[in-house]
């Protein structure tokens, strides 16, 4: 067996590479922060909720109003998590999903769209549960899902898979055109 | 027919359809937990099922639970945090576990007063008051869940009768399936009510010290 025919690996444009790393840099800064200033950001959060309570559905009885209060928080403390593990994650995916365009696919137009869009989704789309996090004291657990997903998860998120599917579409399209050769 | 004119619709159709996966996105999920009341009642009840007396009443010295009940105290019967205590330190398990009992009841009652009066005020759309009912009705039952066995044993009318309370006022608010009208807040209002007179009753006979007697059974 002979590598010969194989292509060579190719590095996606640089400014991809810092974005993934940047989003990589974001997790981790993201999640020393939860740990460091994790009072401070419940109590932050907890004062947000107890100033709204209309928002947050507060009956003024606290035997209702903590659980009320204690899944907001758990939620609120959830997204600040999620953003952690997925802005990891998608940063790694940048890398090894924009390599995989940059070497396998020949058109440069449908490669450069395909890691556009690979990186603008992958590093946007950690951002919701950041937002969601965030937007939770002022607005509500609904409200600021939903606000997170229309502003974010669904724009993002569709990047990625659009850019995925699309990517998949190449490498089985190259796999086919080898084989006619 | 242009080509175009096909490409388009389809690019967006595709598109639609891949974006659905976009909003399945995982949001974490939320167990309720115990709140420091009864997390303090379990630790208080495990210790004195385990015949463990000295620990119980150092967890009851100690925990939240005692200080509800000094915090309740207007609305309990008299005496009932230092009777706990004394049942505690003569080692009475029976005694505890009713005078727990009437105090988890109690709380429950008052939650459901609480809510029906919340319930009675004007201005307020039905949807609001489906949701407030809702998280009373959770209350209630973290509450009285705690002590339904010990009201089942003692008095099983009783705790029927708050079953099917809590199940009809549960019933009300529920959400409304297949675009059907919200339930009306005034119908729920009448299961809390029961279930408070229910509740009273229970608390005014459980009141005095019956140590000595049999638990009672109504069928």
């Amino acid at each position: 067996m002979s590598d010969a025919g194989a292509p060579t690996w190719r590095l996606p444009p640089r400014w991809v590479l810092l974005v993934a790393v940047l989003s990589i840099v974001a997790a981790e800064v993201g999640g020393g922060a939860m740990a460091r200033f994790k009072v401070e950001l419940t109590r932050w959060a907890r004062d947000g909720m107890l100033a709204r309570p209309g928002v947050h559905g507060l009956v003024g009885v606290r035997d209702v109003d903590e659980r009320i209060l204690d899944e907001a928080l758990v939620k609120f403390d959830a997204g600040l998590r999620l953003f952690h593990m997925h802005a990891e994650g998608m940063g790694l995916v940048i890398i090894a999903t924009s390599m995989v365009a940059a070497t396998v696919i020949q058109r440069a137009a449908a490669r450069r769209a395909i890691i556009a869009l690979l990186t603008v989704g992958g590093a946007g789309y950690p951002v919701g549960y950041l937002a969601w996090s965030a937007l939770i004291p002022a607005y509500g657990l609904e409200r600021s899902k939903a606000i997170a997903e229309w502003l974010v998860w669904v724009p993002f998120g569709t990047a990625t898979i659009v850019a995925l599917w699309g990517l998949v579409g190449c490498v089985a399209w190259t796999m086919l055109a080898r084989r006619r050769a | 027919m242009s080509s175009r004119t096909i490409v388009a619709p389809a690019l967006l159709a595709a598109l639609v359809a891949l974006s659905a996966p976009a909003r399945a996105h995982h949001v974490g999920s939320y167990v309720p937990r115990d709140n420091a009341v009864t997390t303090n009642f379990k630790q208080v009840k495990f210790s004195v099922q385990a015949q463990k007396f000295d620990v119980a009443l150092k967890l009851f010295d100690e925990g939240p639970l005692r200080a509800e009940m000094r915090a309740h105290a207007a609305a309990l019967p008299a005496d009932l945090e230092e009777g706990t205590r004394a049942a505690l330190a003569a080692g009475d398990g029976r005694e505890v576990e009713r005078r727990l009992m009437v105090f988890f009841a109690a709380l429950s009652r008052d939650l459901a007063l609480e809510a029906d009066r919340q319930l009675a005020r004007p201005g307020v759309s039905a949807d609001a008051q489906i949701a407030t009912g809702r998280k009373f009705l959770e209350a209630i039952w973290r509450y009285y869940n705690l002590v339904d066995f010990a009201v089942a044993t003692r008095d099983n009318k009783a705790s029927v009768a708050m079953r099917l309370a809590f199940d009809e006022a549960d019933g009300y608010v529920k959400p409304a399936a297949g675009g059907a009208a919200p339930a009306n807040p005034e119908n729920l209002r009448k299961p809390l009510q029961r279930i408070a007179q229910v509740l009273s009753s229970l608390i005014e006979s459980s009141a005095p010290p019956s140590s000595s007697t049999p638990p009672r059974r109504n069928s």
